[in-house]
């Protein structure tokens, strides 16, 4: 064992040694990149750089990584129907939590809000946004609230596929001109990438909900969730 | 006009309809298929059918040229993999179809997995640019570490979470490779790359870090640990696919990126152990796959060896002159065709001899051949492109290998293809010799449908064709390549 983590320590400290070497040694790129995207800024429909290139230069990257996050909750969805109903054992009867969560929740909502129409300007953007909205699906979730909607499976799908749709139907109907894939017209691109950015928080959103209520509720310790089989009939 | 549309289609189609099978009812899953992959095969003809007439082109996505926007690659590579992936995949899902019928309902999540791995596939066949590679690279293994889990048994389980780990591990030296290849030119374009690739040691560092990540990921010996409860465990159309398609992903962008860097900055030295561990994995795979009792366990190993002939492009093509190269690209990509539907044909027939004995020993196959002619059939055709036996791919595929390492003076690979051939013929008479011997009189064996086997067959059989009529498919893999002069 101690031969194992010796050897693993030797190759973490020769990689780290390589790539520091690599770093510190490299040649400076002839090719300026952010210049050539400062330079096409006025054709891409947004005011941030970054924006620019997740959602109009190399909105393709997006699109597929936007479908990571789909597959991940597809194979979280097909594990949970797989194994056998348990309990759910989530949620505080906490009478002042629920309270906070009163307060905080409109907060939040702002804050998402916010963040997703800051991205047209400065740092931010749907996966931001799509993020603290997730955070809000926990916070309901440790409160114990029981929504009809997030309970609802075809509902809840229909959101997680909304922005990927949105998305990759927005890439195909602008092709209609006989334009490549993904090519906005330039009078429309911002008012695309709001709409597209808009449904994705959305399906973002959904989708770190869906991961967290999709993990069963109780530890994956083996002798525990045998005891806990063994107690339901 | 429609030219410009089925290239996206290729990718854009299984992602809709990876989406629509995640919203539609589990029965209605399957039926997908009757839309999708009648559309795609039209994609992928027509793809082909203007690569032949109007020659290699490139996709600019969102209309912005490379170094900015993300370019595709529509040369005769992408092509090839491309019309391999359709036709294999669509026979996999045609398969798949009737064989989930008897497995819980929830193993109909194979369907969006299977939309968005094919998407993901198509999305690397065709990338132009090293990024877009890593992005194809997460979705393609993810789906395939969904489908390995779909089982949901404790083994499937934790063979999807070691595929798992060995994949993100993967996926991340490749990453930090391409970060390094970037803050040096600049640039995630291949083509960018080709014009200012140059010998340093930030880019032999990145390429190191690149090819260790795409060697895991492929699974070359000794990096193959992985891979038999990963391709053995799975539902039967799962290891095809993964077997058949996957980890040539994975190899095909380690053959991209070896030749745009260009030989002035891929190593001599570094060919040969990429070589010496084909050789490795030859060796180590067939003895391995002769020594297995389960029947997929030794399908998935004989991967474990196929995958060893398609290094030997490294050292065959670096450093060699121009007719032993195109020799060892033309060898090397009809090796990965004729594996591809080998593979696919041996997993599938090998699902349908347990089937029919109700067993994964390979020693309960006693007397089966009386009973399952059909089945043992197609294993023993695919089982002859593997063994590398004329009239089929394999043999060609080697033929070729072989005329290019005595091109180049290289007369060692010599031994391995040798070898690999007699160790391949070893593990699939095994097979063959345990279901000739007489057993029991009585027809104990479940007829599966039969969909089953004539998919197994069909797939067998272009394993033979391919090699029967090997010049023209690769002429068209030529197409656009360094070596389409020849």
């Amino acid at each position: 064992m101690s031969l194992r983590i010796v050897s693993a320590a030797l190759l973490c400290l020769a990689v780290t040694g390589a790539l520091a070497w690599a770093v510190l040694d490299r040649p400076l790129p002839e090719e300026n990149l952010p210049e050539r995207v400062a330079a096409a800024m006025p054709e891409s429909g947004v005011d941030h750089p970054v924006t620019a290139v997740l959602l109009n230069f190399r909105s393709y990257d997006t699109l597929l990584e936007i479908a990571v996050l789909l597959l991940a909750v597809v194979v979280a969805l097909a594990l949970r129907e797989a194994q056998p109903d348990r309990p759910e054992q989530m949620g505080l009867e906490n009478p002042l939590l629920r309270a906070v969560m009163a307060w905080l929740l409109p907060l939040i909502l702002i804050v998402a809000g916010f963040l997703l129409w800051a991205g047209s300007y400065q740092p931010g953007g749907a996966f931001q946004a799509g993020s603290v909205l997730a955070a809000a699906g926990v916070l309901l979730r440790l409160a114990g609230v029981t929504t009809a909607w997030l309970d609802n499976a075809t509902l809840m799908r229909a959101g997680l596929a909304l922005g990927l749709l949105t998305f990759l139907g927005v890439g195909l109907l602008v092709m209609i001109p006989g334009v490549p894939f993904l090519t906005y017209p330039l009078e429309y691109a911002g008012t695309l990438i709001l709409l597209i950015e808009l449904t994705l928080t959305l399906s973002i959103g959904l989708t770190l909900i869906s991961l967290f209520r999709l993990t069963p509720p109780y530890a994956d310790d083996p002798d525990e969730a045998r005891e806990q089989q063994g107690k339901t009939p | 006009m429609i030219g410009l549309w089925s290239v996206p289609l290729l990718f854009a189609l299984p992602l809709a309809l990876g989406i629509l099978s995640l919203l539609v009812t589990p029965a209605w899953r399957p039926r997908l298929i009757f839309v999708g992959l009648p559309l795609l095969a039209v994609a992928s003809f027509d793809v082909l059918a203007r690569l032949v007439v109007e020659g290699p082109r490139i996709y600019e996505l969102g209309g912005w040229q490379a170094p900015l926007g993300i370019n595709l690659v529509v040369d005769g590579l992408a092509v090839g993999m491309i019309l391999m992936t359709t036709l294999v995949a669509s026979l996999c899902a045609l398969y798949a179809r009737v064989y989930l019928r008897d497995y819980p309902p929830s193993s109909s999540f194979f369907w969006p997995l299977l939309w968005l791995l094919w998407a993901g596939m198509n999305g690397i066949w065709l990338a132009e640019d090293i990024f877009n590679l890593y992005v194809g690279l997460e979705v393609m293994g993810l789906a395939a570490v969904g489908m390995v889990a779909l089982r949901a048994t404790p083994q499937a389980l934790a063979a999807a979470m070691r595929y798992l780990l060995a994949a993100l591990l993967g996926s991340l030296a490749y990453l930090l490779g391409v970060a390094l290849l970037y803050a040096t030119y600049g640039t995630l374009s291949m083509a960018g790359l080709h014009e200012a690739a140059a010998p340093n040691v930030t880019t032999h560092v990145a390429l190191a870090l690149i090819i260790l990540g795409l060697l895991l990921k492929t699974a070359l010996f000794p990096l193959h640990a992985w891979l038999p409860p990963a391709h053995g465990g799975a539902l039967t159309p799962v290891s095809a696919l993964l077997s058949a398609l996957v980890i040539k992903a994975s190899f095909y962008i380690l053959m991209r990126i070896w030749l745009v860097l260009g030989p002035e900055v891929t190593p001599i030295f570094t060919a040969q152990v990429l070589g010496v561990l084909g050789a490795g994995a030859v060796f180590y795979g067939g003895w391995m796959a002769w020594r297995q009792h389960h029947l997929k366990q030794l399908v998935a190993y004989s991967t474990v060896a196929q995958i060893g002939y398609l290094f030997l492009f490294f050292p065959l093509v670096t450093g060699t002159g121009p007719e032993a190269a195109r020799l060892a690209w033309d060898g090397t990509l009809m090796m990965l065709v004729a594996h591809a539907l080998a593979k696919a044909a041996l997993f599938l027939s090998a699902g349908n001899l347990i089937l029919a004995v109700g067993s994964t020993q390979i020693s309960h196959l006693v007397g089966i051949s009386r009973f399952r002619p059909m089945s043992l059939f197609s294993f023993g055709l695919a089982g002859v492109s593997l063994m590398g036996l004329p009239p089929s791919g394999g043999f060609t595929g080697k033929w070729l290998l072989l005329h290019s390492a005595i091109l180049s003076g290289q007369w060692w690979w010599l031994i391995v293809l040798f070898l690999g051939g007699l160790l391949s013929a070893a593990y699939i008479f095994k097979v063959f010799r345990m279901s000739f011997r007489e057993g029991p009189q009585i027809d104990r064996s479940v007829t599966p449908p039969l969909t089953l086997d004539v998919t197994a067959l069909i797939l067998a059989s272009a394993a033979i064709l391919i090699g029967l009529t090997a010049h023209l498919p690769l002429f068209w893999l030529r197409l656009g390549s360094a070596f389409g002069a020849g």
